[in-house]
């Protein structure tokens, strides 16, 4: 096998199921690439991309998001209670929800820095905090969004596709900060923390950061989410926590850090949505839905661990 | 004497315990019967023996993610099979298929060389989707005498659930630290290569350890059944978190190799006297969960830091 391919055995393997799942897609639903399709599809799958984007930065430090799924809620639940019907309204209400759940994540990045405590306890204890601070904000399903925005976010906006461009937006973000010194900082941070440290690097903040980000992009997850639904939920976010963990992992994120491409777990998501909806074609119950998902997780990463023959994960 | 409490955090656990008790006696209505203390620690039994099986996992390095799923499967199975034929039977089916767990995740780890989270978390997922398939999403409800009797019935004013989680904490203390097994856990808590390397049977303690904390799970699945008289599929959610909770309240640490199994007990009481507490002070869900969350963080900044990092 060429060099080359053999470095990317698992972006190369992740593409060639997408293609196959994509193939057999078709097949089921001729529409697929039809605009209208690629809006519902893509409102459908942006807050699981979102979150696990989010979990990525974290698992890239050589942490984990445990309170991952709370702050979703959180920021989905800020958002519908603020918003208003006006366009300035929307705006103001997005850019408040995603200041609660930055802080939120930072705040977990600052315990996890300076506390000495493990990220997956700080994270544990935090998605009661989280949680709980939820409630207070939306304490039953309910809030507002506006119903024009719900329409043309989930019919198309002009013939657009309006998630599809705030997954692309908020991807090209992600670039952008990857190739600052900030985003070699998380790499080196999670590869080799007193390495990274004797090397000038401030490990403290570079953790803050990260977890920051990660707040950031779960709270437009959670904005997207409540957008696409209509309505806030505060405990819907509650299965996000793992379905990231997960779809992070089937892309190609370490555990222990440092190890990774965002676009592995992009592919992931993507891989993982595709199979649930094909499963819906098929016309088995949908129960058998998270059974398949713990079937393609535990193949997934056994196939690359044993194939690669090192414990990545 | 600093040395001796810096290096025993289950004796701070306990001390925390002894603490937030007189607190609550003195500052918070209705903690100073017996009838409340029969209350609390039989609550804590149901929270307290599935944590006594994540610390047998825990203390090796290791996380049991799908404890929720096995006390739901556990629970749903024996009401099934109980509502078809007998409660023993019931009873025997569902131990059986919560071990049948214990050895899948253990086999996913030694063989599939797979980190602990994914594969129990991956475990965890196909038991809850198949709790739908097997109950068709409406589980059924079931008084098994033997199991009502086992979660509602007192020795000498004990209750006997609590009995059972103290018989099953004796005997986690055995295997963790008395038996060579134990030792064989903390090694590799410690140090996975290093244990490899001086001839540590990985497989066979890893076996044990996991199947031992899915078979607590389902025992404690069976317990919150007779409690309740019914089953349903989100009956282990709380479990989950809460049993790592009580774990490192207990102060083991979630790194492995560091702790004991008493820690655990302590450490499963004093978070169900914690949310007892949060309950007899009238607060909402919402503050409710935001004060245990703070009060956690507290806890574990006072005693629970580590001193190498991962």
């Amino acid at each position: 096998m060429p060099e080359f391919l053999r470095a990317r055995l698992d972006l190369v393997g992740l593409c060639g199921l997408l293609v196959v799942v994509l193939f057999a897609y078709q097949q089921l639903d001729p529409t697929l690439l039809d605009p209208s399709t690629i809006t519902i599809l893509s409102a459908q799958f942006l807050p699981l991309i979102l979150a696990a984007v989010g979990q990525t930065i974290v698992m890239l430090t050589g942490g984990i998001d445990l309170s991952l799924g709370a702050v979703l809620s959180l920021g989905m639940a800020v958002f519908v209670v603020t918003a208003t019907d006006d366009a300035g309204g929307v705006l103001l209400a997005m850019a408040l929800a995603l200041v609660v759940t930055v802080l939120a994540g930072a705040a977990n990045g600052v315990l996890v820095a300076y506390a000495g405590l493990p990220p997956i306890i700080v994270t544990l204890a935090a998605s009661f905090l989280w949680g709980g601070v939820t409630l207070i904000v939306l304490p039953q399903p309910g809030g507002h969004v506006p119903s024009g925005l719900v329409r043309a976010y989930n019919m198309g906006w002009h013939g657009i596709a309006l998630p599809a461009v705030a997954i692309a937006i908020a991807l090209v973000g992600w670039k952008l900060v990857r190739s600052t010194r900030f985003g070699m900082a998380v790499y080196a941070v999670g590869g080799n923390e007193h390495g990274a440290y004797a090397n000038g690097i401030a490990t403290g903040r570079t953790k803050i950061l990260a977890y920051g980000f990660a707040g950031f992009f779960v709270g437009l997850a959670g904005i997207g989410l409540a957008i696409q639904t209509g309505s806030g939920d505060p405990t819907i976010g509650v299965p996000y926590t793992l379905n990231s963990i997960a779809v992070a992992v089937l892309g190609g994120i370490s555990f222990f850090g440092g190890v990774g491409q965002m676009r592995g777990t992009v592919l992931g998501a993507l891989l993982l949505g595709l199979l649930t909806n094909l499963l819906l074609f098929t016309g088995i119950s949908t129960f058998y839905q998270m059974i398949l998902q713990g079937v393609v997780l535990v193949v997934a990463v056994a196939v690359k661990t044993l194939a690669t023959r090192e414990r990545v994960a | 004497m600093r040395a001796l409490l810096r290096d025993n955090r289950a004796a701070w656990s306990f001390g925390v315990l002894a603490l937030v008790w007189l607190a609550a006696v003195l500052f918070a209505q209705g903690f100073d019967s017996i009838a409340s203390v029969r209350y609390l620690i039989q609550t804590a039994s149901f929270l307290g023996i599935v944590a006594v099986g994540q610390t047998l996992v825990v203390m090796m390095s290791g996380i049991d993610l799908s404890v929720s799923a096995v006390v739901a499967l556990s629970a749903v199975v024996c009401a099934r099979v109980a509502s078809d034929s007998d409660g023993a039977t019931g009873i025997m089916v569902a131990l059986a298929v919560s071990v049948l767990v214990g050895l899948v995740n253990a086999a996913g780890l030694i063989w599939l060389h797979l980190p602990p989270m994914v594969m129990t978390l991956a475990t965890g997922t196909v038991i809850a989707g198949a709790l739908l398939i097997y109950t068709n999403g409406s589980p059924s409800s079931a008084r098994i005498p033997l199991l009502d009797a086992l979660a509602n019935d007192d020795v000498l004013g004990v209750p006997l659930a609590t009995v059972l989680w103290l018989a099953i904490a004796a005997a986690a203390v055995w295997l963790l630290h008395l038996s060579r097994l134990g030792r064989y856990a903390f090694a590799l808590g410690n140090s996975e290569p290093a244990s490899r390397a001086s001839g540590v049977p990985v497989p066979v303690t890893t076996f044990v350890m996991y199947t031992a904390c899915a078979l607590l799970a389902g025992v404690a699945g069976l317990v919150l059944l007779g409690f309740t008289g019914t089953s349903s599929l989100t009956m282990g959610n709380p479990y989950q978190l809460l049993s790592i909770a009580a774990v490192v309240l207990g102060g083991t640490s979630i790194l492995g190799g560091r702790g004991h199994v008493l820690g655990t007990v302590a450490g499963a009481l004093l978070l169900t006297l914690l949310t007892a507490l949060l309950v007899a002070w009238n607060l909402d869900e919402g503050p409710r969960q935001v004060a245990l969350g703070l009060l956690i963080i507290a806890l574990l900044l006072a005693y629970a830091r580590e001193r190498r990092t991962t």
